[in-house]
Protein backbone atom coordinates (compact mmCIF):
# COMPACT_ATOMS: atom_id res chain seq x y z
CA UNK A 1 0.00 0.00 0.00
CA UNK A 2 2.42 2.52 1.39
CA UNK A 3 5.18 1.33 -0.91
CA UNK A 4 3.00 1.84 -3.94
CA UNK A 5 2.57 5.49 -2.98
CA UNK A 6 6.32 5.90 -2.49
CA UNK A 7 7.01 4.11 -5.77
CA UNK A 8 4.54 6.34 -7.62
CA UNK A 9 6.09 9.43 -6.13
CA UNK A 10 9.56 8.26 -7.14
CA UNK A 11 8.37 7.47 -10.66
CA UNK A 12 7.12 11.04 -10.91
CA UNK A 13 10.24 12.40 -9.24
CA UNK A 14 12.77 10.79 -11.58
CA UNK A 15 11.77 12.22 -14.98
CA UNK A 16 10.71 15.55 -13.50
CA UNK A 17 13.93 16.17 -11.60
CA UNK A 18 15.97 15.11 -14.63
CA UNK A 19 14.09 17.44 -16.98
CA UNK A 20 14.27 20.13 -14.31
CA UNK A 21 18.07 20.24 -14.67
CA UNK A 22 17.77 21.22 -18.33
CA UNK A 23 14.97 23.67 -17.63
CA UNK A 24 16.88 25.45 -14.90
CA UNK A 25 19.86 25.93 -17.21
CA UNK A 26 17.58 27.30 -19.90
CA UNK A 27 15.81 29.60 -17.40
CA UNK A 28 12.51 27.89 -18.21
CA UNK A 29 11.91 26.34 -14.83
CA UNK A 30 8.41 27.70 -14.33
CA UNK A 31 7.23 25.85 -17.42
CA UNK A 32 5.62 23.19 -15.23
CA UNK A 33 3.62 25.78 -13.36
CA UNK A 34 2.66 27.41 -16.64
CA UNK A 35 1.44 24.11 -18.07
CA UNK A 36 -0.55 23.35 -14.92
CA UNK A 37 -2.59 26.50 -15.55
CA UNK A 38 -2.56 26.50 -19.32
CA UNK A 39 -4.27 23.12 -19.67
CA UNK A 40 -7.63 24.58 -18.60
CA UNK A 41 -8.90 25.57 -22.08
CA UNK A 42 -7.88 22.12 -23.36
CA UNK A 43 -10.04 20.51 -20.71
CA UNK A 44 -13.00 22.71 -21.53
CA UNK A 45 -12.66 22.17 -25.28
CA UNK A 46 -12.31 18.41 -24.81
CA UNK A 47 -15.48 18.51 -22.73
CA UNK A 48 -17.34 20.55 -25.34
CA UNK A 49 -16.18 18.34 -28.21
CA UNK A 50 -16.71 14.94 -26.62
CA UNK A 51 -19.54 15.99 -24.31
CA UNK A 52 -18.14 13.99 -21.45
CA UNK A 53 -15.96 14.38 -18.38
CA UNK A 54 -14.24 11.07 -19.07
CA UNK A 55 -10.70 11.17 -17.60
CA UNK A 56 -9.08 10.01 -20.86
CA UNK A 57 -10.71 12.79 -22.87
CA UNK A 58 -9.62 15.30 -20.25
CA UNK A 59 -6.08 13.95 -20.43
CA UNK A 60 -6.13 14.19 -24.21
CA UNK A 61 -7.30 17.80 -24.11
CA UNK A 62 -4.77 18.70 -21.45
CA UNK A 63 -1.93 16.98 -23.35
CA UNK A 64 -2.69 18.88 -26.54
CA UNK A 65 -2.79 22.25 -24.79
CA UNK A 66 0.37 21.37 -22.88
CA UNK A 67 2.27 20.89 -26.13
CA UNK A 68 0.62 23.99 -27.59
CA UNK A 69 1.75 26.01 -24.55
CA UNK A 70 5.38 24.98 -24.94
CA UNK A 71 5.24 25.64 -28.69
CA UNK A 72 3.86 29.14 -28.16
CA UNK A 73 6.48 29.89 -25.51
CA UNK A 74 9.29 28.66 -27.77
CA UNK A 75 8.03 30.64 -30.75
CA UNK A 76 7.62 33.84 -28.73
CA UNK A 77 11.05 33.43 -27.24
CA UNK A 78 13.02 32.33 -30.29
CA UNK A 79 11.25 34.08 -33.16
CA UNK A 80 10.16 37.27 -31.50
CA UNK A 81 12.90 37.62 -28.91
CA UNK A 82 10.56 37.86 -25.96
CA UNK A 83 12.38 37.04 -22.72
CA UNK A 84 11.88 33.42 -21.52
CA UNK A 85 10.06 34.30 -18.31
CA UNK A 86 7.91 36.92 -20.02
CA UNK A 87 7.00 34.45 -22.78
CA UNK A 88 5.97 31.88 -20.18
CA UNK A 89 3.93 34.47 -18.30
CA UNK A 90 2.16 35.78 -21.37
CA UNK A 91 1.23 32.37 -22.75
CA UNK A 92 0.00 30.71 -19.61
CA UNK A 93 -2.02 33.63 -18.31
CA UNK A 94 -3.60 34.02 -21.73
CA UNK A 95 -4.53 30.34 -21.98
CA UNK A 96 -5.76 30.14 -18.39
CA UNK A 97 -7.90 33.21 -18.89
CA UNK A 98 -9.24 31.72 -22.10
CA UNK A 99 -10.20 28.62 -20.13
CA UNK A 100 -12.01 30.65 -17.48
CA UNK A 101 -13.92 32.53 -20.16
CA UNK A 102 -14.83 29.31 -21.96
CA UNK A 103 -16.15 27.91 -18.68
CA UNK A 104 -18.25 30.99 -17.94
CA UNK A 105 -19.69 31.00 -21.44
CA UNK A 106 -20.27 27.31 -22.17
CA UNK A 107 -20.02 25.31 -18.99
CA UNK A 108 -20.81 27.55 -16.04
CA UNK A 109 -23.23 25.15 -14.47
CA UNK A 110 -20.99 22.13 -14.12
CA UNK A 111 -17.86 21.46 -12.13
CA UNK A 112 -15.09 21.62 -14.67
CA UNK A 113 -11.63 22.64 -13.61
CA UNK A 114 -8.25 21.02 -13.27
CA UNK A 115 -8.78 20.23 -9.61
CA UNK A 116 -11.93 18.26 -10.28
CA UNK A 117 -11.28 16.51 -13.54
CA UNK A 118 -7.54 16.33 -14.11
CA UNK A 119 -5.39 16.52 -11.01
CA UNK A 120 -5.09 13.19 -9.30
CA UNK A 121 -4.33 12.64 -5.65
CA UNK A 122 -1.44 10.43 -4.73
CA UNK A 123 -3.28 9.06 -1.69
CA UNK A 124 -5.77 7.30 -3.95
CA UNK A 125 -3.15 5.65 -6.13
CA UNK A 126 -3.27 2.29 -4.30
CA UNK A 127 -7.07 2.27 -4.36
CA UNK A 128 -7.47 2.64 -8.11
CA UNK A 129 -6.19 -0.66 -9.47
CA UNK A 130 -6.21 -2.70 -12.63
CA UNK A 131 -5.27 -6.28 -13.40
CA UNK A 132 -2.43 -7.12 -15.72
CA UNK A 133 -2.43 -10.92 -15.98
CA UNK A 134 -2.26 -12.18 -12.41
CA UNK A 135 -0.85 -8.93 -11.09
CA UNK A 136 -3.03 -6.22 -9.61
CA UNK A 137 -1.30 -2.88 -10.03
CA UNK A 138 -2.40 0.72 -9.47
CA UNK A 139 -3.76 2.26 -12.68
CA UNK A 140 -1.29 5.14 -12.33
CA UNK A 141 1.82 2.97 -12.53
CA UNK A 142 1.97 1.68 -16.14
CA UNK A 143 1.70 5.14 -17.76
CA UNK A 144 4.31 6.51 -15.37
CA UNK A 145 6.69 3.65 -16.16
CA UNK A 146 6.17 4.39 -19.85
CA UNK A 147 6.89 8.08 -19.29
CA UNK A 148 10.07 7.21 -17.41
CA UNK A 149 11.20 4.87 -20.16
CA UNK A 150 10.60 7.44 -22.90
CA UNK A 151 12.14 10.39 -21.03
CA UNK A 152 15.26 8.53 -19.93
CA UNK A 153 15.70 6.84 -23.29
CA UNK A 154 15.61 10.13 -25.19
CA UNK A 155 17.65 12.08 -22.64
CA UNK A 156 20.38 9.44 -22.40
CA UNK A 157 20.63 8.58 -26.10
CA UNK A 158 20.67 12.19 -27.26
CA UNK A 159 22.42 13.57 -24.18
CA UNK A 160 25.23 15.33 -26.11
CA UNK A 161 22.72 17.18 -28.26
CA UNK A 162 20.68 18.39 -25.31
CA UNK A 163 23.83 19.39 -23.47
CA UNK A 164 25.26 21.38 -26.33
CA UNK A 165 22.02 23.09 -27.30
CA UNK A 166 21.44 24.02 -23.64
CA UNK A 167 24.85 25.47 -22.91
CA UNK A 168 25.89 27.04 -26.17
CA UNK A 169 23.13 27.23 -28.70
CA UNK A 170 25.13 29.55 -30.95
CA UNK A 171 27.98 27.08 -31.19
CA UNK A 172 25.55 24.21 -31.64
CA UNK A 173 23.93 26.05 -34.53
CA UNK A 174 27.37 26.83 -35.89
CA UNK A 175 28.35 23.17 -36.12
CA UNK A 176 25.15 22.46 -38.00
CA UNK A 177 22.95 21.15 -35.19
CA UNK A 178 19.25 21.86 -35.35
CA UNK A 179 18.90 23.70 -32.04
CA UNK A 180 15.22 24.36 -32.58
CA UNK A 181 14.48 20.67 -33.00
CA UNK A 182 16.14 19.74 -29.69
CA UNK A 183 14.35 22.56 -27.95
CA UNK A 184 11.01 21.31 -29.17
CA UNK A 185 11.86 17.73 -28.23
CA UNK A 186 12.78 18.81 -24.70
CA UNK A 187 9.71 21.00 -24.31
CA UNK A 188 7.41 18.27 -25.60
CA UNK A 189 8.97 15.85 -23.13
CA UNK A 190 8.25 18.32 -20.35
CA UNK A 191 4.64 18.89 -21.31
CA UNK A 192 4.01 15.21 -21.87
CA UNK A 193 5.59 14.26 -18.52
CA UNK A 194 3.84 16.97 -16.54
CA UNK A 195 0.38 16.26 -17.91
CA UNK A 196 0.75 12.51 -17.35
CA UNK A 197 2.02 13.15 -13.84
CA UNK A 198 -0.75 15.66 -13.05
CA UNK A 199 -3.24 12.91 -13.79
CA UNK A 200 -1.76 10.60 -11.18
CA UNK A 201 -0.38 12.85 -8.43
CA UNK A 202 -1.68 16.40 -8.86
CA UNK A 203 0.02 19.65 -9.76
CA UNK A 204 1.99 20.88 -6.77
CA UNK A 205 4.16 17.79 -6.56
CA UNK A 206 5.04 17.86 -10.26
CA UNK A 207 5.95 21.54 -10.17
CA UNK A 208 8.05 21.02 -7.05
CA UNK A 209 9.91 18.11 -8.66
CA UNK A 210 10.62 20.11 -11.78
CA UNK A 211 12.12 23.00 -9.85
CA UNK A 212 13.45 22.20 -6.41
CA UNK A 213 15.72 19.11 -6.75
CA UNK A 214 17.40 20.63 -9.79
CA UNK A 215 17.84 23.94 -7.97
CA UNK A 216 19.41 22.19 -4.97
CA UNK A 217 21.68 20.17 -7.23
CA UNK A 218 22.74 23.31 -9.06
CA UNK A 219 24.08 24.66 -5.76
CA UNK A 220 26.41 21.69 -5.40
CA UNK A 221 27.64 21.14 -8.91
CA UNK A 222 28.09 23.07 -12.11
CA UNK A 223 28.69 19.92 -14.13
CA UNK A 224 25.62 18.74 -15.99
CA UNK A 225 26.11 15.02 -15.41
CA UNK A 226 26.78 15.39 -11.67
CA UNK A 227 23.95 17.84 -11.41
CA UNK A 228 21.49 15.41 -13.00
CA UNK A 229 22.56 12.59 -10.69
CA UNK A 230 22.40 14.84 -7.62
CA UNK A 231 18.99 16.09 -8.70
CA UNK A 232 17.68 12.52 -8.96
CA UNK A 233 19.13 11.83 -5.52
CA UNK A 234 17.54 14.91 -3.98
CA UNK A 235 14.19 14.02 -5.55
CA UNK A 236 14.21 10.50 -4.09
CA UNK A 237 15.32 11.81 -0.70
CA UNK A 238 12.51 14.36 -0.67
CA UNK A 239 10.00 11.58 -1.37
CA UNK A 240 11.26 9.69 1.68
CA UNK A 241 11.34 12.73 3.96
CA UNK A 242 7.97 13.94 2.69
CA UNK A 243 6.31 10.61 3.23
CA UNK A 244 7.58 10.52 6.80
CA UNK A 245 6.24 14.02 7.42
CA UNK A 246 2.86 13.04 5.99
CA UNK A 247 2.71 9.93 8.13
CA UNK A 248 3.80 11.76 11.23
CA UNK A 249 1.26 14.54 11.07
CA UNK A 250 -1.44 12.90 8.95
CA UNK A 251 -1.37 15.55 6.25
CA UNK A 252 -1.44 15.70 2.46
CA UNK A 253 1.30 13.51 1.00
CA UNK A 254 1.96 15.64 -2.10
CA UNK A 255 2.31 18.77 -0.02
CA UNK A 256 4.66 17.07 2.43
CA UNK A 257 6.88 15.73 -0.34
CA UNK A 258 6.99 19.17 -1.92
CA UNK A 259 7.92 20.53 1.50
CA UNK A 260 10.54 17.81 1.89
CA UNK A 261 12.21 18.97 -1.29
CA UNK A 262 12.09 22.52 0.07
CA UNK A 263 13.76 21.40 3.31
CA UNK A 264 16.53 19.68 1.34
CA UNK A 265 17.00 22.84 -0.68
CA UNK A 266 17.18 24.84 2.55
CA UNK A 267 19.82 22.53 4.01
CA UNK A 268 21.83 22.66 0.77
CA UNK A 269 21.56 26.41 0.67
CA UNK A 270 22.67 26.91 4.27
CA UNK A 271 25.60 24.50 3.95
CA UNK A 272 26.56 26.05 0.66
CA UNK A 273 26.53 29.65 1.89
CA UNK A 274 28.10 28.89 5.29
CA UNK A 275 30.80 26.93 3.45
CA UNK A 276 31.52 30.03 1.42
CA UNK A 277 31.69 32.15 4.55
CA UNK A 278 34.19 29.77 6.15
CA UNK A 279 36.35 29.75 3.05
CA UNK A 280 36.28 33.52 2.93
CA UNK A 281 37.19 33.81 6.62
CA UNK A 282 40.17 31.51 6.18
CA UNK A 283 41.38 33.60 3.33
CA UNK B 1 31.83 23.84 11.91
CA UNK B 2 28.49 25.25 10.84
CA UNK B 3 28.28 22.62 8.16
CA UNK B 4 28.69 19.78 10.61
CA UNK B 5 26.26 21.31 13.04
CA UNK B 6 23.58 21.67 10.41
CA UNK B 7 24.18 18.15 9.13
CA UNK B 8 23.76 16.81 12.65
CA UNK B 9 20.58 18.81 13.19
CA UNK B 10 19.19 17.60 9.90
CA UNK B 11 20.08 13.97 10.55
CA UNK B 12 18.76 13.95 14.09
CA UNK B 13 15.52 15.46 12.92
CA UNK B 14 15.07 12.84 10.22
CA UNK B 15 15.87 10.10 12.75
CA UNK B 16 13.35 11.57 15.14
CA UNK B 17 10.71 11.50 12.43
CA UNK B 18 11.36 7.84 11.60
CA UNK B 19 11.49 6.86 15.24
CA UNK B 20 8.09 8.19 16.11
CA UNK B 21 6.10 7.18 13.03
CA UNK B 22 2.69 6.31 14.29
CA UNK B 23 1.75 2.72 14.82
CA UNK B 24 -1.85 1.88 13.92
CA UNK B 25 -4.12 1.75 16.94
CA UNK B 26 -5.26 -1.61 18.24
CA UNK B 27 -7.92 -3.34 16.17
CA UNK B 28 -11.37 -2.26 17.15
CA UNK B 29 -14.05 -4.91 17.40
CA UNK B 30 -16.81 -2.70 16.05
CA UNK B 31 -17.00 -2.45 12.26
CA UNK B 32 -15.80 0.84 10.78
CA UNK B 33 -17.83 2.82 8.27
CA UNK B 34 -15.99 5.56 6.41
CA UNK B 35 -17.98 8.24 4.61
CA UNK B 36 -16.82 11.20 2.58
CA UNK B 37 -19.12 14.01 3.77
CA UNK B 38 -20.47 14.75 7.22
CA UNK B 39 -24.07 14.41 6.02
CA UNK B 40 -23.44 10.80 4.99
CA UNK B 41 -21.72 10.11 8.32
CA UNK B 42 -24.76 11.46 10.11
CA UNK B 43 -27.08 9.17 8.15
CA UNK B 44 -24.84 6.15 8.74
CA UNK B 45 -24.55 6.95 12.45
CA UNK B 46 -28.31 7.25 12.80
CA UNK B 47 -28.85 3.91 11.09
CA UNK B 48 -26.04 1.98 12.79
CA UNK B 49 -26.35 3.56 16.24
CA UNK B 50 -23.61 2.44 18.61
CA UNK B 51 -22.85 -0.75 16.69
CA UNK B 52 -20.36 0.81 14.29
CA UNK B 53 -17.66 3.46 14.26
CA UNK B 54 -18.55 6.05 11.66
CA UNK B 55 -15.80 8.35 10.39
CA UNK B 56 -16.27 11.24 7.96
CA UNK B 57 -13.20 12.11 5.91
CA UNK B 58 -14.27 15.70 5.34
CA UNK B 59 -14.67 17.80 8.43
CA UNK B 60 -17.07 20.69 9.07
CA UNK B 61 -16.80 23.59 6.63
CA UNK B 62 -14.85 21.65 4.02
CA UNK B 63 -15.74 22.16 0.36
CA UNK B 64 -15.98 18.59 -1.00
CA UNK B 65 -14.96 19.68 -4.50
CA UNK B 66 -11.65 20.94 -3.19
CA UNK B 67 -10.88 18.35 -0.52
CA UNK B 68 -7.24 17.28 -0.29
CA UNK B 69 -6.75 13.83 1.14
CA UNK B 70 -4.22 13.13 3.87
CA UNK B 71 -1.96 10.18 4.48
CA UNK B 72 -4.30 8.85 7.16
CA UNK B 73 -7.26 8.85 4.77
CA UNK B 74 -5.80 5.95 2.84
CA UNK B 75 -5.41 4.06 6.11
CA UNK B 76 -9.03 4.80 6.97
CA UNK B 77 -10.31 3.83 3.52
CA UNK B 78 -8.37 0.57 3.37
CA UNK B 79 -9.25 -0.51 6.89
CA UNK B 80 -12.94 0.41 6.54
CA UNK B 81 -15.56 -2.32 6.46
CA UNK B 82 -17.92 -0.14 4.47
CA UNK B 83 -17.20 3.00 2.43
CA UNK B 84 -20.07 5.35 1.63
CA UNK B 85 -19.62 8.24 -0.78
CA UNK B 86 -22.02 10.71 -2.33
CA UNK B 87 -21.28 10.17 -6.02
CA UNK B 88 -22.44 12.23 -9.02
CA UNK B 89 -18.93 13.73 -9.00
CA UNK B 90 -19.47 15.65 -5.75
CA UNK B 91 -16.06 14.58 -4.47
CA UNK B 92 -14.30 15.44 -7.75
CA UNK B 93 -11.46 13.06 -8.56
CA UNK B 94 -12.19 11.08 -5.41
CA UNK B 95 -15.61 10.15 -6.81
CA UNK B 96 -13.92 8.70 -9.89
CA UNK B 97 -11.56 6.61 -7.78
CA UNK B 98 -14.31 5.36 -5.49
CA UNK B 99 -16.54 4.66 -8.47
CA UNK B 100 -13.84 2.44 -9.98
CA UNK B 101 -13.36 0.77 -6.61
CA UNK B 102 -17.09 0.18 -6.27
CA UNK B 103 -17.12 -2.13 -9.28
CA UNK B 104 -14.62 -4.48 -7.66
CA UNK B 105 -15.37 -4.08 -4.02
CA UNK B 106 -18.95 -4.67 -2.83
CA UNK B 107 -18.30 -2.72 0.38
CA UNK B 108 -18.18 0.59 -1.47
CA UNK B 109 -21.51 2.33 -1.88
CA UNK B 110 -22.55 5.47 -3.74
CA UNK B 111 -25.37 7.13 -1.83
CA UNK B 112 -26.94 8.76 -4.88
CA UNK B 113 -27.22 5.36 -6.58
CA UNK B 114 -29.97 4.59 -4.08
CA UNK B 115 -32.02 7.45 -5.51
CA UNK B 116 -33.78 6.75 -8.82
CA UNK B 117 -31.84 8.45 -11.61
CA UNK B 118 -35.02 10.07 -12.91
CA UNK B 119 -35.03 12.26 -9.77
CA UNK B 120 -31.50 13.56 -10.28
CA UNK B 121 -31.44 17.20 -11.34
CA UNK B 122 -30.03 17.39 -14.84
CA UNK B 123 -27.29 19.95 -15.38
CA UNK B 124 -26.16 18.84 -18.81
CA UNK B 125 -28.37 16.30 -20.53
CA UNK B 126 -26.06 15.19 -23.33
CA UNK B 127 -23.00 14.76 -21.14
CA UNK B 128 -25.17 13.18 -18.43
CA UNK B 129 -24.02 15.46 -15.67
CA UNK B 130 -26.24 15.74 -12.64
CA UNK B 131 -26.44 17.99 -9.60
CA UNK B 132 -24.80 16.13 -6.69
CA UNK B 133 -26.25 18.25 -3.86
CA UNK B 134 -29.11 15.83 -3.13
CA UNK B 135 -29.18 16.43 0.63
CA UNK B 136 -31.10 19.69 0.29
CA UNK B 137 -34.29 17.85 -0.61
CA UNK B 138 -35.16 16.02 2.59
CA UNK B 139 -37.62 13.69 0.87
CA UNK B 140 -34.98 12.71 -1.67
CA UNK B 141 -32.42 12.24 1.09
CA UNK B 142 -34.94 10.00 2.81
CA UNK B 143 -35.16 7.81 -0.29
CA UNK B 144 -31.41 7.55 -0.27
CA UNK B 145 -31.49 6.61 3.41
CA UNK B 146 -33.96 3.79 2.68
CA UNK B 147 -31.68 2.37 0.00
CA UNK B 148 -28.67 2.79 2.28
CA UNK B 149 -30.47 0.84 5.00
CA UNK B 150 -31.04 -2.08 2.61
CA UNK B 151 -27.34 -2.00 1.72
CA UNK B 152 -26.24 -1.88 5.37
CA UNK B 153 -28.51 -4.80 6.23
CA UNK B 154 -26.86 -6.93 3.54
CA UNK B 155 -23.51 -5.94 5.05
CA UNK B 156 -24.45 -6.60 8.67
CA UNK B 157 -27.22 -9.23 8.49
CA UNK B 158 -26.82 -10.28 12.13
CA UNK B 159 -27.92 -6.83 13.24
CA UNK B 160 -30.74 -6.47 10.70
CA UNK B 161 -33.63 -6.01 13.13
CA UNK B 162 -31.96 -3.23 15.07
CA UNK B 163 -30.75 -1.52 11.91
CA UNK B 164 -34.27 -1.60 10.51
CA UNK B 165 -35.67 -0.16 13.73
CA UNK B 166 -33.17 2.67 13.98
CA UNK B 167 -33.54 3.45 10.29
CA UNK B 168 -37.34 3.69 10.57
CA UNK B 169 -36.84 6.06 13.49
CA UNK B 170 -34.55 8.23 11.41
CA UNK B 171 -36.87 8.11 8.40
CA UNK B 172 -39.71 9.24 10.64
CA UNK B 173 -37.67 12.19 11.81
CA UNK B 174 -36.86 13.05 8.20
CA UNK B 175 -40.53 12.82 7.19
CA UNK B 176 -41.46 15.18 10.00
CA UNK B 177 -38.63 17.50 9.04
CA UNK B 178 -39.86 17.61 5.44
CA UNK B 179 -43.38 18.55 6.51
CA UNK B 180 -42.04 21.11 8.97
CA UNK B 181 -39.94 22.77 6.26
CA UNK B 182 -42.91 22.99 3.91
CA UNK B 183 -45.00 24.58 6.66
CA UNK B 184 -42.29 27.02 7.73
CA UNK B 185 -41.57 28.15 4.20
CA UNK B 186 -45.29 28.68 3.63
CA UNK B 187 -44.98 31.68 5.94
CA UNK B 188 -42.91 33.49 3.30
CA UNK B 189 -45.02 35.50 0.83
CA UNK B 190 -44.91 33.96 -2.65
CA UNK B 191 -43.35 37.07 -4.19
CA UNK B 192 -40.50 36.92 -1.69
CA UNK B 193 -39.64 33.28 -2.26
CA UNK B 194 -36.27 33.79 -3.87
CA UNK B 195 -33.08 32.34 -2.45
CA UNK B 196 -29.95 34.14 -3.57
CA UNK B 197 -26.56 32.67 -2.71
CA UNK B 198 -23.03 32.74 -4.04
CA UNK B 199 -22.97 29.45 -5.92
CA UNK B 200 -25.65 27.19 -7.30
CA UNK B 201 -25.89 24.50 -4.62
CA UNK B 202 -29.51 24.88 -3.65
CA UNK B 203 -31.14 23.54 -6.82
CA UNK B 204 -32.76 20.57 -5.11
CA UNK B 205 -33.91 22.76 -2.25
CA UNK B 206 -35.68 25.14 -4.60
CA UNK B 207 -37.23 22.32 -6.58
CA UNK B 208 -38.58 20.54 -3.52
CA UNK B 209 -39.82 23.54 -1.58
CA UNK B 210 -40.95 25.80 -4.43
CA UNK B 211 -38.39 28.52 -3.94
CA UNK B 212 -36.72 30.20 -6.85
CA UNK B 213 -32.96 29.80 -6.54
CA UNK B 214 -30.53 32.28 -7.99
CA UNK B 215 -26.78 31.84 -7.77
CA UNK B 216 -24.18 34.44 -8.59
CA UNK B 217 -21.79 31.82 -9.89
CA UNK B 218 -22.48 28.51 -11.54
CA UNK B 219 -21.81 25.25 -9.76
CA UNK B 220 -18.15 25.34 -10.64
CA UNK B 221 -16.20 27.53 -8.27
CA UNK B 222 -13.34 28.27 -10.67
CA UNK B 223 -15.22 30.43 -13.14
CA UNK B 224 -15.49 33.69 -11.28
CA UNK B 225 -18.65 35.72 -11.50
CA UNK B 226 -18.72 38.26 -14.30
CA UNK B 227 -19.60 41.92 -14.06
CA UNK B 228 -22.75 41.16 -15.97
CA UNK B 229 -23.71 38.50 -13.44
CA UNK B 230 -23.54 41.04 -10.64
CA UNK B 231 -25.43 43.78 -12.46
CA UNK B 232 -28.09 41.37 -13.70
CA UNK B 233 -28.56 40.01 -10.22
CA UNK B 234 -28.73 43.52 -8.76
CA UNK B 235 -31.33 44.44 -11.40
CA UNK B 236 -33.32 41.34 -10.54
CA UNK B 237 -33.18 41.97 -6.78
CA UNK B 238 -34.28 45.58 -7.04
CA UNK B 239 -37.11 44.79 -9.45
CA UNK B 240 -38.41 41.94 -7.26
CA UNK B 241 -37.77 43.94 -4.04
CA UNK B 242 -36.06 41.00 -2.40
CA UNK B 243 -35.12 41.54 1.23
CA UNK B 244 -32.05 39.41 1.79
CA UNK B 245 -29.23 37.41 0.24
CA UNK B 246 -27.29 34.60 1.89
CA UNK B 247 -23.73 33.54 2.56
CA UNK B 248 -22.57 29.92 2.37
CA UNK B 249 -20.38 28.34 5.01
CA UNK B 250 -17.90 26.79 2.60
CA UNK B 251 -17.66 29.64 0.07
CA UNK B 252 -16.07 33.06 0.47
CA UNK B 253 -18.59 35.81 1.13
CA UNK B 254 -16.71 38.35 -0.98
CA UNK B 255 -18.81 37.81 -4.08
CA UNK B 256 -22.17 38.23 -2.42
CA UNK B 257 -20.97 41.44 -0.72
CA UNK B 258 -20.55 42.94 -4.20
CA UNK B 259 -24.24 42.30 -4.82
CA UNK B 260 -25.24 43.90 -1.53
CA UNK B 261 -23.21 47.00 -2.31
CA UNK B 262 -24.66 47.14 -5.83
CA UNK B 263 -28.20 47.04 -4.46
CA UNK B 264 -27.50 49.67 -1.81
CA UNK B 265 -26.05 51.94 -4.50
CA UNK B 266 -29.25 51.55 -6.48
CA UNK B 267 -31.29 52.66 -3.49
CA UNK B 268 -32.58 49.23 -2.55
CA UNK B 269 -31.10 48.39 0.85
CA UNK B 270 -30.67 44.65 1.26
CA UNK B 271 -29.43 42.68 4.23
CA UNK B 272 -27.31 39.58 4.41
CA UNK B 273 -29.79 37.07 5.72
CA UNK B 274 -27.21 34.89 7.42
CA UNK B 275 -24.94 31.95 6.73
CA UNK B 276 -26.34 28.80 5.17
CA UNK B 277 -24.64 25.43 5.40
CA UNK B 278 -24.31 24.24 1.84
CA UNK B 279 -21.59 21.67 1.16
CA UNK B 280 -20.67 20.83 4.73
CA UNK B 281 -22.33 20.72 8.13
CA UNK B 282 -21.44 22.81 11.18
CA UNK B 283 -18.95 21.75 13.85
CA UNK B 284 -19.77 18.66 15.88
CA UNK B 285 -21.60 19.52 19.09
CA UNK B 286 -23.29 22.60 17.68
CA UNK B 287 -26.96 22.41 16.61
CA UNK B 288 -25.93 22.51 12.93
CA UNK B 289 -23.54 19.61 13.49
CA UNK B 290 -26.14 17.03 12.46
CA UNK B 291 -27.97 16.71 9.19
CA UNK B 292 -31.35 17.58 10.67
CA UNK B 293 -29.88 20.48 12.64
CA UNK B 294 -28.16 21.82 9.56
CA UNK B 295 -31.32 21.75 7.44
CA UNK B 296 -33.31 23.33 10.26
CA UNK B 297 -30.73 26.06 10.63
CA UNK B 298 -30.90 26.80 6.90
CA UNK B 299 -34.69 26.90 6.82
CA UNK B 300 -34.88 29.00 9.96
CA UNK B 301 -32.34 31.49 8.57
CA UNK B 302 -34.18 31.73 5.26
CA UNK B 303 -37.57 32.25 6.92
CA UNK B 304 -36.25 34.87 9.33
CA UNK B 305 -34.68 36.89 6.54
CA UNK B 306 -37.34 36.69 3.85
CA UNK B 307 -40.53 36.85 5.86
Amino acid sequence: MKYEIILTAILVALPCSMLGCFLILRKMVMLGDAISHAVLPGIVIAYLVFDSRDPWMMLWGAGCTGVLTTLCIEILHKRFNVQEDAAIGVVFTFLFALGVILISVFAHNIDLDQDCVLYGEIVYVPLHRMDIGVLSVPVALPPLILVNAIVFFILIVFYPYFKLSTFDSAFAAGVGMSVGLWNYVLMSLVSFTTVAAFESVGAILVIAFLVVPAASAYLWSKQLKTMCLLSLGFAIASVCIGYMIAQQWDVSISASIAMGSGILFGISFVIHTSGKVIVRNKQ
Amino acid sequence: MYTKLICWIGCSWILLLTACTTTPSEKNKRPTIVTTTGMLADAARSIMGETADVIALMGPGVDPHMYKATEGDLQKLTSADVIIYNGLHLEGKMSEVLHALEKKNPSVYAFTNGIPSTKWRVLDATAQIYDPHVWFDVALWNEGVKALTVFLITKFPSDSVAIQRRSLDYQNQLDQLHVRILRQLDSIPVAQRVLITAHDAFGYFGQAYHIEVRGLQGISTVADFGLNDVSQLVQYITSRKIKAVFIESSISEQSIRAVVEGCTAKGHPITIGGTLYSDAMGSAGTPAGTYIGMVEHNVHTICQALR
